[in-house]
């Protein structure tokens, strides 16, 4: 690239010039370097388990990888934002863990009181983050510490409301997860709604707040944004999902854990950074922490076509997820290079 | 007609004072130059208008009605628009979205209308005849001049009453200089005021109408432009009369040639550079912006790639990132452009500044020994006049202090090959003629000193030799009484003439 001789060139004869086709094209691939490494990979992960086990092309396996992904889907959503406003939520484990205890013993047999309840759910959720981001805001504290505490304090709340796993659902609710329209699953539309309810929401003020606030929080405020509201956002919206997630977990499982929620926090960060979400804030989307998840899925999928001992399917699968950061970590330096020049 | 009325603002961090009962008055229609030394509380001053830090005390009054400037958003919307010396743009959005953030056009749906986004940008552009920009670029891949015209760019549009320009014209080439200049004047004359600040006298003198001149923490002096000649304003800004800025040159180049340079090409628009620096000597190198003068620092300081052969003290080396340079004393070290995040890092101590690069200097088998350590950061405070504690935090110094921080760190490695990219854009006169003075004294001391600067009578007061730069190679060496600002312009624009 023979960039800057040339712009300096059409800086003098001021006009706006597009950039050139190939160029422009070039420039695109190194720009989601990661995202699209993260693509090919996927693809690579289904062409391989297509090809070691039958029918995996059809909206049969479509459905049920859907289903098996929506918990860590929805909570990931929200951990999305919370990345891209720089911060972390280790909450969501606790939010899910209370979420599923609260509706296995709550529920009941009557389809007000169930209903009432998924309000009161999400409502907690909505809270508890919104909490979460005033605290951080408010008294300036590390998001790592502050998520880590409500996690705490929400695990402990579950663990009172139900000691062990149990409690049931009614069996109308458990129905929603095996329901499906026009030969897809619940599980495949709540897809299609994320992807929409992402394709506003990103062009919104908010989210675009949200964004700048973790690309330079300095600099956010100097343009007029307030810190202490793209916070509470975030953070809001992030309780919020991991709500939702647990109420989906409870169609699929039909009971209550007190514990279940923190196999969840470290697989919702994983996924979003596999996807091209940044640690560090302002960049990423949600459609690559969606890929992200799925990659996840892929794997547990192979690991168990593969018919790896139990014992031994965390490491291959740890295995497998650090190739896959490798390979995008790899992918983001050779672009990082082409676009630095 | 009275506009803004600034009175007893007051700004205390700890125990230092920045500005102590500084006033301000500005009328529609002027530019009104603020000038000063660093440290002298001009940028706390403005920071302070345009909400961004919160005065002790202060009162202020627009159109003779008292508001206040709490926040960001409520300088905003009392239509105050600065442009900050520190950029307020945030690096993973893009162009447009920048221009436009906080205030973009809307849909029914309440998102961002990218279409609406483009056009009102380009319409922004056309009506303030804006030099190109490519939009739908992120701003973190722009350079440095770009990003200070996506600034300015967004502070237009807010289509403010008042707009502040805090040394906009530092990172913008000659033309680009230019434009803003006369886009200033328009400003003004459109009913606007414009609040100018600048440490190049010559545009103070070619744009303002009144200046008010900042001293220790507080406003000293306010005058119409045509009432006061150089010597007066330097002075208020001093305190004292100043000798003299520019050293006596009396060239100290030796036949022993430090860097040798054949045949330098990159893909980043080095084309065929040839180039001897002596030892002793100050090689001014000049060029318009974006014709290989950065390119050239960059690879020679490791940064980029470059092909062709680099010698050292006679000593031919691949140079592939930064370390393999900074040891010893064969190496090269370097004076970056952005002294806030390429030369300093600004959470860190002073003396952690000072011995990062030259920490080999004072430790063994991996344990720093403390004393030592603090005998040099004395001895380099000290010969260098660091107004700072040694565990002062880098970004609490003013520019002026930052930069000779960064000089410190630098001298500190023993590196007797010095790359100064443009090392007093932003400091003021009186630590410019100190950084000058330090050069003369290097240069005689036998250390080869490479130096790019964007003021050109700096180049021509300061360099022994000028190279000029056009379109990635050196196309002109001037020497002696050919050193002339006539000459150089001449050559670094002569690619347009042909």
């Amino acid at each position: 690239m023979k960039a800057s001789v040339l712009e300096d060139e059409d800086r003098n004869t001021r006009e706006v010039r597009a950039p050139r086709g190939t160029s422009r094209w070039r420039k695109q691939l190194d720009e989601r370097a990661s995202f699209l490494v993260a693509c090919a990979l996927l693809i690579g992960l289904v062409a391989v388990y297509g090809s070691l086990r039958k029918g995996v092309f059809s909206f049969e396996e479509l459905n049920l990888d859907t289903a098996a992904a929506m918990t860590l889907l929805l909570a990931a959503s929200g951990q999305t934002v919370v990345l891209l406003r720089g911060g972390i939520d280790l909450s969501i484990g606790g939010i899910i863990s209370l979420g599923t205890v609260l509706a296995a013993t709550r529920f009941g047999h009557h389809p007000q009181t169930a209903a009432f309840w998924t309000f009161l759910i999400i409502a907690m959720g909505l809270l508890v983050g919104a909490a979460n981001g005033l605290i951080i805001a408010v008294l300036e504290l590390q998001p790592f510490l502050v998520t880590l505490t409500t996690w705490a304090i929400l695990s402990g709340v579950a663990l009172i409301v139900l000691p062990t796993d149990g409690g049931s659902l009614p069996p109308g609710w458990m129905k929603f997860g095996a329901a499906s329209w026009f030969g897809l699953s619940s599980s495949v539309w709540l897809l299609i709604a994320l992807l929409l309810f992402w394709c506003w929401f990103r062009k919104t003020r908010l989210c675009l707040a949200i964004r700048a606030s973790g690309s330079n929080e300095r600099s956010a405020y100097l343009s007029g944004v307030s810190l202490i509201f793209s916070d509470v956002a975030a953070y809001a919206l992030s309780g919020t999902f991991a709500a939702l997630a647990s109420l989906y977990l409870t169609t699929q499982t039909g009971t209550g854990s007190p514990t279940i929620g923190n196999g969840y926090i470290l697989p919702t960060v994983a996924a979003a950074v596999i996807g091209g979400v940044s640690l560090f804030g302002g960049r990423g989307g949600l459609v690559g922490t969606i890929v992200g998840v799925f990659i996840m899925t892929m794997i547990g999928n192979l690991v168990f076509v593969l018919s790896v001992s139990s014992y031994w399917q965390p490491v291959v699968s740890g295995v497998i997820l650090l190739l896959a950061v490798l390979a995008s970590s790899i992918a983001e330096k050779s672009a990082k290079r082409n676009l630095l020049a | 007609m009275e506009l803004l009325n600034a009175s007893g603002v007051s700004k205390r961090y700890g125990g230092i004072t920045a500005l102590a009962n500084a006033s301000f008055q500005g009328h529609m229609g002027e530019v009104h130059a603020l000038l000063g030394e660093n440290g002298a509380g001009k940028s706390t001053f403005i920071q302070i208008l345009a909400g961004a830090i919160r005065p002790d005390a202060g009162l202020f009054k627009l159109n003779g009605a008292p508001v206040r400037l709490g926040n960001p958003r409520q300088a905003q919307s009392a239509g105050i628009a600065a442009v900050f010396q520190e950029l307020s743009l945030i690096p993973d959005m893009t162009v447009e979205e920048n221009i436009w953030f906080r205030h973009e056009p809307l849909s029914l749906f309440g998102t961002v209308k990218a279409a609406a986004l483009r056009k009102a940008t380009l319409d922004l552009f056309r009506q303030y005849k804006f030099p190109s920009l490519l939009l739908g670029r992120e701003v973190r891949r722009l350079t440095l001049s770009e990003k200070q015209l996506v600034e300015i760019a967004k502070a237009l549009s807010h289509n403010p009453r008042i707009l502040i320009l805090d040394e906009a014209t530092s990172t913008l080439a000659l033309q680009e200089t230019q434009w803003l200049l006369s886009l200033t004047r328009q400003l003004a004359e459109s009913g606007r005021l414009i609040i100018f600040i600048s440490h190049r006298l010559g545009e103070v003198r070619q744009v303002a109408d009144r200046i008010t001149i900042f001293r220790n923490g507080t406003s000293v002096a306010a005058y119409d432009m045509d009432k006061a000649d150089d010597d007066t304003i330097v002075a208020d800004m001093l305190g004292r009369r100043m000798d003299r800025l520019y050293p006596e040159r009396v060239p100290a180049a030796l036949p022993n040639i430090a860097l040798k340079i054949r045949k330098l090409e990159s893909e980043q628009g080095l084309a065929d550079v040839n180039l001897d620096l002596h030892e002793g000597e100050i090689l001014g190198v000049a060029g318009l912006y974006g014709h290989g003068q950065r390119e050239l620092f960059h690879s020679l300081y490791g940064i980029s790639h470059a092909r062709g052969t680099i010698e050292l003290w006679g000593r031919r080396v691949t140079l592939r990132s930064p370390r393999d340079l900074l040891t010893g004393k064969d190496g090269i070290a370097l004076v970056p452009e952005d002294r806030a995040t390429h030369g300093l890092l600004l959470s860190k101590s002073v003396r952690e500044n000072l011995t990062l690069s030259a920490i080999y200097r004072c430790s063994r088998f991996g344990f720093t020994n403390s004393r030592r350590e603090a005998a040099l950061v004395r001895a380099m405070v000290e010969s260098l006049n660091i107004k700072a504690a040694p565990e002062q935090p880098a970004g609490t110094l003013s520019g002026g202090n930052q930069q000779k921080v960064i000089f410190g760190k630098m001298l500190l490695t023993e590196a007797r090959i010095l790359l100064l990219y443009d090392p007093t854009r932003g400091i003021d006169v009186g630590t410019k003629g100190e950084i000058f003075q330090l050069m003369r004294d290097l240069s005689r001391k036998g250390y080869a000193i490479l130096f790019y600067s964007s003021d050109l009578v700096e180049l021509i007061h300061v360099a022994d030799r000028v190279a000029v730069f056009s379109a990635g190679r050196i196309v002109k060496n001037f020497e002696g009484d050919a050193v002339t600002e006539h000459h150089i312009l001449r050559a670094m624009i002569q690619k347009w003439d042909a």
